[in-house]
């Protein structure tokens, strides 16, 4: 292990010497090694074992303002020395921006997390354990992919500012996906997935994948809503990223660079229900499955980006705050932790007259302003504060932005996925519409 | 690449060793600055092995000798240590040998990253100068080469040099203090420099799309419902793709598909044939041409629905043995470290006989839809388009452009409702699949005058 981290360490000093031997401003290395042992499930059966060695080697230099990039899977001597050459002439071709830098000086820092070797037989066994509960407690599900991995790596950033970090982290992953059946009806497919630093667990009780799999069963006869009327919307933690992926999306570089981002300008300013505080917090003890450095070098922290409806920051890189003027991000988003409400989720479906809880989005990206429409998939609808039935073909559609302020309670209850932990959330002044 | 052949001594079982590089370039411009610059190359050696029914999988970036050597052992490995757990003792796999080369690689002198960099420069220059009332655009390109040499324990050996390129142009308007973008792509099949001859040559089409984009900045919501609709060609083959061609591929069939109960059943009215071609379309090389597939079979068209009727669902070997079914070389591996998964390669919905003018023309009220970003399927076949382009359909002619919106329906009984299917075929070939990899995909079709679900408000 010492022995690799010391070649490890030569290597891409070697690499960040020779880009400023070959005349870089400013350059920058980033190196990882990783080995994942991945077993997988098809069609109920374990059926594939996988083991994956790969290396990953990314260059970037600045040079007269002009930036190239280049990344490669080898770190022998003469890929390093064509990679070298190539990354000049590949910044020598490009425009050149006052905006591209590369991290100051931060203190030299080591970084550790999860386990350092994958435990085989215990994968195998919590795998087979999973099979066999489910084929007992939910017989009509057909687990179409299963997947349990462990991933561990080395990686190394440095740059001619003297930034050296390295990272050690070693990360169960298991994901499921699945549909019900009974003759010749089936479920929507579903699927879902938790990140983990060991296998303590049965696998079926990690994150939402035991609700998702009794949910499965209960959707194999649907039907849509009729008509169409403007209702609430709990969305349940699996649907999150479908309804709040506009906001990060809005907040990060692209955007807010091209000027098409309506958060650019509303740093401090109320852009949802007061309710909401939102964090990203990669280096939390309780998130299994952050990050501990940033694509552009620095240390990440953890952020708030909403606190109590208020946008707190935006989530720039180091490119994207000297290009706007805006202040860069402590760290580039994910690892989201949202702060529980007050209500149980049995509270805020009694509180429904008339909706959907949302355990899948099937919608096209929104536009720019954030209207949005898609398919709830996997969902139900609501009346009288009672789940009534499964639906199918039935689609929702409004503005994201306008629903950030409508939110009408936060549960209690919130589902730890490994990389991020979710409460459901509740909406109001949504269209819904059915055939 | 390697000569693998050496290495087939090593073979203990049904085995498959394959090569791999994949090489893209990137070059963007956000708002005329260069914001991404960028190659990668990301190459390698696998070995799959299969006995008894289980698999074992490994690979490293590393091509000497004694890393070749290790991995196939170890993928053997892998296999022995599922079967000795696992004790379900399945038959040998379906022997067939094929052997091919193909390369698309261009014959002309390559261009430097400079000359692409100011190829893509002079088209945001044009977008400029041209559009200066624009809030925003960008143009940025994307180059992937996959290069792979495969052997197999049962005899087949090919290689191949699959290039694609393509640029994509967003161009985006303020309209009552909201941003309003269009985007569109350009390219195919080929290397840049058997692509794009010059930046002019793609100026009428970004004028056509600054025309749509103005229209859409007038755009209106459309009417949600049941509605019906005439798919342009582009989307008609992402519903080929998304909505039915998924359902078919045989280990989703067996994860629990609806297609699992509908082979020789009518799905689609007599109007509709969609097949997925391996790589040679009405005399023409299809987007994703594939000869052998990754596990070594030549590759043949899948007639999935011919005249209405389910005829057929798309194969690996092992899938084939479980449905006995000949193999239909739709198994693909998108990176060197990928196992090859059951993939759809050129999907399309086969031409019909009518005029897009007579099917617009046809319709009291409904929409045209021309352009989707992006959609999604499921097992049960109900799927979900984004629209980033639209017109209004009211007695027989276009009207006004809607915003973006959302289509969805059950497949199965959408292609019940197709009246009328043009006689004009188009070839996307930007698609990217999901499905565990991601792995580049060609989609087709005519337009096709039907009717399903649109979300409004």
């Amino acid at each position: 292990m010492w022995h690799d981290v010391d070649r490890d360490v030569m290597t891409a000093k070697r690499s960040l010497d020779a880009l400023m031997r070959t005349g870089a401003d400013k350059a920058y290395t980033g190196l990882a090694i990783s080995e994942r042992h991945e077993m997988n499930i098809e069609a109920g059966e374990i059926k594939l074992l996988r083991t994956t060695f790969n290396t990953s080697l990314h260059l970037s230099v600045i040079k007269d303002s002009k930036k190239g990039h280049i990344g490669l899977n080898k770190s022998d001597d003469a890929s390093i020395e064509k990679a070298v050459a190539d990354v000049m002439d590949i910044a020598a071709g490009a425009q050149p921006d006052e905006a591209h830098d590369i991290a100051e000086w931060q203190e030299p820092a080591e970084f550790h997390k999860g386990p350092t070797t994958p435990d085989l037989d215990a994968m195998y066994d919590r795998l087979k354990g999973f099979v066999a509960t489910v084929s007992r407690r939910y017989p009509k599900i057909n687990l179409r992919q299963v997947i349990l991995s462990f991933t561990r790596s080395r990686a190394y950033v440095m740059n001619s500012n003297g930034v050296d970090f390295r990272t050690f982290r070693g990360t169960y992953h298991f994901m499921a996906m699945f549909s019900a059946g009974e003759g010749d009806k089936v479920s929507s497919f579903n699927a879902s997935g938790v990140s983990m630093l060991d296998l303590d667990r049965d696998l079926i009780d990690c994150g939402s994948i035991d609700m998702l799999l009794r949910q499965s069963c209960e959707q194999i006869t649907t039907r849509p809503v009729e008509g169409k009327f403007v209702g609430d919307v709990i969305v349940a933690p699996d649907a999150f990223g479908d309804i709040w992926g506009f906001l990060f999306n809005a907040i990060s570089d692209g955007p807010v660079i091209s000027d098409t981002s309506i958060y650019k300008d509303k740093v401090g300013e109320l852009i949802t229900s007061p309710e909401l505080t939102l964090h990203c917090r990669p280096v939390a003890d309780e998130i299994a499955d952050g990050y501990f450095v940033t694509g552009d070098g620095y240390a990440a922290k953890n952020s708030t980006i909403i606190e109590k409806g208020v946008l707190k920051g935006l989530l720039l890189s180091l490119y994207g705050s000297r290009k706007t003027g805006r202040e860069r991000a402590v760290n580039q988003g994910g690892a989201i932790v949202v702060e529980p409400g007050n209500s149980s989720l049995s509270d805020l479906i009694r509180s429904v007259k008339k909706g959907i809880l949302l355990c899948r989005l099937s919608g096209g990206a929104p536009n720019n302003y954030g209207d949005f429409s898609g398919v709830a998939k996997n969902s139900y609808l609501i009346e009288g504060g009672e789940i009534k039935h499964p639906l199918s073909e039935t689609m929702i559609s409004g503005n994201l932005a306008e629903a950030y302020k409508n939110i009408t309670g936060i549960s209690r209850e919130r589902i730890d996925y490994g990389s991020a932990i979710l409460p459901w959330i509740a909406f109001s002044g949504l269209t819904i519409s059915g055939k | 690449m390697v000569d693998l052949q050496e290495y087939s001594r090593l073979f203990s079982a049904y085995t498959e060793l394959r090569v791999q590089e994949n090489r893209s370039v990137t070059v963007g411009f956000i708002k005329g600055n260069n914001t991404v610059n960028t190659r990668s190359t990301t190459g390698g050696v696998s070995a799959r092995v299969y006995k008894n029914g289980s698999w074992g999988f490994a690979s490293t970036p590393e091509l000497q000798r004694d890393a070749i050597v290790s991995i196939v052992k170890a993928a053997t490995d892998n296999a022995e240590f599922l079967g000795s757990r696992t004790g379900v003792a399945k038959g040998p796999l379906p022997t067939v040998a094929a052997s091919h080369d193909s390369s698309f690689a261009t014959k002309k002198p390559r261009l430097t990253q400079k000359q692409l960099v100011d190829f893509i420069k002079e088209i945001d220059d044009h977008i400029a100068t041209r559009y200066p009332g624009l809030q925003s655009r960008s143009v940025f390109l994307n180059c992937l080469d996959i290069e792979k040499s495969v052997v197999t324990s049962d005899g087949s050996r090919f290689t191949s040099m699959t290039p694609r390129s393509h640029i994509f142009i967003t161009l985006c308007v303020e309209k009552d203090g909201e941003p309003v973008d269009l985007y569109q792509v350009h390219g195919g099949l080929g290397q840049f420099e058997d692509v794009f001859e010059s930046p002019d040559v793609l100026f009428p089409e970004i004028e056509k799309q600054y025309e749509h984009l103005m229209r859409k900045s007038e755009g209106v919501y459309p009417d949600a419902g049941l509605k019906t609709c005439v798919l342009d060609a582009e989307l008609a083959g992402i519903l080929a793709h998304e909505a039915i061609g998924h359902t078919t591929e045989a280990d989703i069939v067996l994860g629990g598909s609806v297609a699992q109960h509908l082979i020789g059943q009518e799905v689609a009215s007599p109007l509709v044939t969609l097949v997925d071609f391996a790589n040679t379309a009405f005399g023409q090389t299809c987007p994703v041409p594939v000869y052998v597939d990754d596990e070594g079979t030549k590759a043949e068209d899948v007639v999935i629905i011919d005249k209405g009727v389910l005829k057929g669902y798309m194969h690996n070997k092992e899938t084939a043995n479980h449905f006995n079914a000949a193999p239909t070389g739709n198994a693909r591996a998108y990176t060197f470290s990928d196992e090859p998964l059951i993939r759809m390669r050129n999907t399309a919905i086969l031409p019909g006989t009518s005029k897009l003018e007579d099917m617009i023309a046809s319709v009291d009220d409904g929409y045209y839809l021309i352009r989707s970003k992006n959609g999604q399927a499921d097992s049960t076949s109900e799927f979900m388009f984004g629209i980033e382009l639209g017109y209004e359909i009211k007695n027989g002619k276009l009207g006004r452009a809607i915003k973006n919106t959302t289509i969805s329906g059950v497949a199965y009984d959408v292609l019940k409702t197709v009246s009328m299917v043009s006689d004009e075929m188009h070839w996307t070939g930007a698609g990217m699949c999901g499905k565990k990899q991601p792995i580049p995909v060609g989609m087709g079709g005519p337009a096709v005058k039907c009717r399903l679900s649109i979300g409004g408000r």
